[in-house]
């Protein structure tokens, strides 16, 4: 048993699931809050990647620092499109707003292709080649940040869903909207400030993309896949879910792409075939939904 | 509710046909191949709605067109099946897959649905990529032109499967599947108490719709002379199915039709300003229509137009 | 069969069945020991029951009782935990609700569902084309179905959409979809409540009708002077158990039935008469 290999294997699937837990963040948000699977969100965390890369290359703005940025660009763009597009589909059919979102998502796409063309734009910083060594196993700094900010944006997360008041306004809501509007909670800001949030997580996690992977317009699409397996993985709209499916859609593509020939190709589609497994097995995802 | 023709619907559609038979002495090359084109969008569209009427919202139709389109190409390149009988293998065998993604998928609602076509489409896409000795991989396969380069033959071929396919449309909205359809979508566990076996109408659904995007895929790899994964199996083809159905009108005959044509004319006009990115007119239309006008333009026609002309009939 | 248009409701209503039971068993519906829980919750517990042909019987309760989940079983919405369902001696249990439904059972349903895009007389159809067995033409279903909305009293709306309808015409387009398979036995879950005292009058006579044509009639009501009025037996059910079964007279006068309904319908029992 070749243990190096296996060490770093794990080491690199949890460094990633860091990465698509944060991406799922907003994703689950948004779903726990309103209910709505908002289809857009890989785009907004596309587009969260692509505000860092030109931070960086125009105003040479470390995507460190830009995190914050890009996360607050983000929220401000997410704002008028909840307003506008989200928040009049809010009590439709489910099918109608996968179509809405849908949409959206293919807008954006295909906006990012006309202003910045499809070529893969990549971060390149003076620490992205650098890595520590803890014992046998290689661990890249840039992933070793990206994680530990992911872990930041999680705990900031859950601090401001059960400390402040309007994150306690959104979880009140998410059980259940009626009572909390008749306790006073202005539903509709609630809803408004959800998906400025999560659009700003998307954005964060956009930077944290930009430095790990290309940045390209369909990079969108490929995390919003990832992100719907670690839902149907980890149950709908709860953040400890989010986590644990992150962390099995980590550690898999990992191993896969570690012990299985050719793994490396294998991996990106691991991701696919759990999610056909998971929902032909147990049709309403491992854990089941949340809300109805 | 039975479908009776009148006179003057007989004659309309004679005189189409008429002018159908004779259009390609009518046009150019160009125009020529935009409404093959344009014929198989309508085609897919089609497909598409079939399989919408049961209520499965399928955006991953991309994997049933490049399972036809490699079907008939591969066939080709090892067997040299000519192309019509390749085309018909590629329509077969997305019909079989059909069958089983169909009983997989039937206790899926909705969005899951959605999603595991998707991933569906996607997962072939990565397969396709990973074993280059099987399928070519990513450098595509290629075949010589269709017909050898003959338009006029391409025309007539899929001007004959598109007629087909309006048909079988036609038959579906005359007989009592439109019923079976139809309930299963609105509301499926009432239509089950009410004696409607919902899994043998949505796998049937799923199995005419896989065959029709199968042959349109088959078609498309011998006309286009070259397919790769990438392109066969992505996103966009999954994306086109839908948006003409439903920005013409979900559930009609003419909607897809309609829809097929607008959206052609409006990408071609695109396609000559953007290189990359003339789907944004998709996802624009989605947006619109969801929010603005959920039954498509027949609808809009319908409901708002045709009042102005007849007084506001009920 | 005849199915005539001389406008006999006897003849619209014979029952046409592939095969005929080979022993006339008295006992159209054997409900025995049915158990089903949902979560931890147990929403029928060891319920036994038996309906015999031609029998009006209704199933009363407190709310959250049972009774849905108990048309459900029946239906095949909802298999049991263990137990068996039998009609005319052949199991039910394990069958999909449209082989139920084929096999001679109609249910309507407590919220009202017709299918929104189809006019009243499609909705109708629908049952007609695929409730029946052997299946009938859509000719002969249209004509069966205009017939059938006459005779529930939607004759003139057949093109209208349910939407438009009132809550009375909405419960009659359900009564109108669950006869068109022509069933041997008809589960009406609560289709008198939100009835004004003349729809009642209407919807009871109708029930009667049912009845006198061969039709077995099991429903679900908390309108207690219907209950009382129409039924043959009543059987009561309680946070999932029988608790009590009879004639009216009998029911009314049970001390656990009373017990059960304190406070809530105790003035109707009291009121009812059989």
């Amino acid at each position: 048993m070749d243990w190096p290999s296996f060490f770093q294997s794990l080491a690199n699937g949890i460094l990633i699931a860091g990465l698509y837990a944060a991406v799922t963040l907003g994703l689950t948000l948004v779903l726990g809050v309103m209910g709505i699977v908002n289809f857009a969100h890989g785009e907004l965390v596309m587009l969260g990647a692509y505000s860092t890369f030109w931070l960086f290359s125009l105003l040479g703005i470390d995507p460190m620092l830009s995190i914050a940025m890009s996360g607050l660009i983000l929220f401000l763009i997410g704002l008028p499109i909840y307003r506008f597009t989200i928040r009049p589909i809010l009590k439709d059919p489910p099918l109608n707003q996968l179509l809405l979102t849908l949409g959206i998502s293919i807008f954006l796409q295909n906006l990012a292709m006309i202003l910045w063309k499809t070529d893969s734009r990549s971060v390149i910083t003076s620490y992205s080649g650098m890595s520590l060594h803890l014992g046998v196993v290689h661990i890249g700094l840039t992933r070793l940040i990206t994680f530990l900010i992911a872990l930041i944006l999680t705990a900031s997360l859950v601090s401001f869903l059960y400390k402040a008041r309007p994150g306690k306004a959104m979880r009140a809501v998410s059980e259940n909207n009626t009572a909390s509007w008749l306790i006073g909670i202005n539903v509709q800001k609630t809803y408004l400030l959800a998906f400025g949030v999560a659009s700003g997580l998307a954005g964060a996690a956009g930077a944290l993309v930009s430095m790990i992977m290309y940045t390209f317009p369909m990079v969108g699409f490929k995390l919003s896949l990832k992100a719907f397996c670690i839902l149907i993985l980890g149950g709908l709209g709860n953040i400890p879910g989010a986590l644990f499916g992150s962390l099995i859609l980590g550690l898999t593509e990992s191993f896969v792409g570690t012990y299985v020939p050719e793994g490396s190709g294998w991996a990106e589609g691991i991701s696919f075939i759990l999610i056909m497994i998971v929902l032909i097995i147990k049709p309403t995802g491992l854990a089941g939904t949340r809300r109805e | 509710m039975s479908r009776s023709f009148s006179w003057k619907t007989g004659i309309l559609l004679v005189a189409v046909a008429i002018f159908l038979i004779l259009y390609p002495k009518l046009v150019d090359s160009y125009f020529l191949h935009l409404t093959v084109a344009t014929f198989l969008a309508m085609i897919m569209a089609s497909s598409w709605d079939i399989l919408a009427r049961t209520g499965q919202v399928s955006v991953g139709q991309a994997g049933l067109f490049g399972i036809g389109a490699y079907t008939a190409a591969l066939l080709y390149q090892r067997l040299h099946l000519p192309p019509v009988l390749g085309m018909l293998a590629g329509a077969t065998l997305a019909m079989i897959v059909a069958i089983f993604l169909g009983y997989l998928t039937l206790r899926l609602r909705g969005i899951y649905f959605a999603i595991t076509t998707i991933a569906f489409a996607e997962a072939l896409s990565v397969i396709w990529l990973m074993t280059p000795g099987v399928t070519g991989g990513a450098m595509g396969v290629s075949t010589p032109p269709l017909f050898n380069g003959n338009r006029e033959h391409a025309y007539y071929l899929i001007l004959i499967v598109l007629a087909l396919v309006i048909f079988v449309v036609w038959l579906i909205e005359s007989s009592r599947l439109n019923f079976a359809f139809t309930a299963i979508r609105e509301n499926e566990e009432v239509a089950n108490v009410m004696g409607i076996n919902p899994t043998r109408y949505k796998v049937l659904a799923f199995m005419i719709s896989a065959f029709f995007t199968g042959f349109a895929g088959g078609f498309y790899s011998h006309y286009n002379t070259y397919i790769i994964p990438y392109e066969v199996f992505g996103l966009g083809i999954s994306i086109a199915c839908l948006v003409m159905p439903i920005f013409g009108g979900l559930y009609t005959i003419a909607g897809p039709i309609i829809g097929t044509i607008l959206i052609k004319a409006i990408e071609e006009y695109l396609r000559v300003t953007f290189s990359y990115g003339h789907q944004i007119a998709y996802g624009l239309i989605l947006v619109v229509v969801v929010l603005f006008m959920p039954e498509g333009l027949l609808g809009l026609w319908k409901r708002r137009i045709l009042p102005f002309f007849s007084g506001f009939r009920q | 069969m005849v199915f005539g248009n001389d406008g006999n409701i006897r003849t619209l209503l014979v029952i046409e069945r592939e095969h005929q039971p080979t022993m006339e068993n008295i006992f159209l519906l054997q409900a025995r020991e049915l158990i089903k829980h949902f979560g931890g919750l147990a929403a029928v517990q060891n319920v036994s029951f038996e309906i015999r042909r031609g029998e009006i019987v209704s199933l009363i309760g407190p709310n959250g009782a049972g009774k849905t989940t108990i048309f459900n079983l029946i239906s095949g919405v909802h298999g049991p935990d263990s137990g068996e369902i039998l009609l005319d001696n052949e199991n039910l249990v394990g069958r999909r609700p449209f082989e139920v439904c084929q096999k001679g059972i109609g249910r309507t349903f407590q919220i009202m569902q017709p299918f929104p895009h189809m006019t009243v007389l499609e909705n109708v159809m629908t049952s007609g084309l695929f409730g029946r067995v052997p299946k009938i033409s859509m000719r002969q279903a249209e004509e069966e179905t205009m017939e059938l909305c006459q005779l529930v009293g939607l004759g003139d709306k057949q093109k209208a959409f349910p939407r438009n309808l009132t809550v009375a015409d909405q419960k009659r387009i359900e009564i109108a979809r669950a006869l068109a398979v022509k069933p041997k036995l008809l589960l009406l879950d609560e289709v008198m409540s939100g009835l004004t005292p003349t729809e009642t009058g209407e919807a009871i006579r109708l029930v009667r009708r049912l009845r006198e044509d061969g039709t077995t009639i099991f429903l679900i009501e908390h309108v207690m002077k219907v209950v009382m009025g129409i039924s043959d037996r009543v059987i009561v059910l309680h946070h999932g158990e029988k608790i009590a079964e009879g004639t009216c007279a009998e029911v009314a006068n049970d001390p656990k039935v009373i017990e059960a309904y304190l406070g809530e319908h105790i003035e109707e029992l009291e009121e009812a008469s059989c």
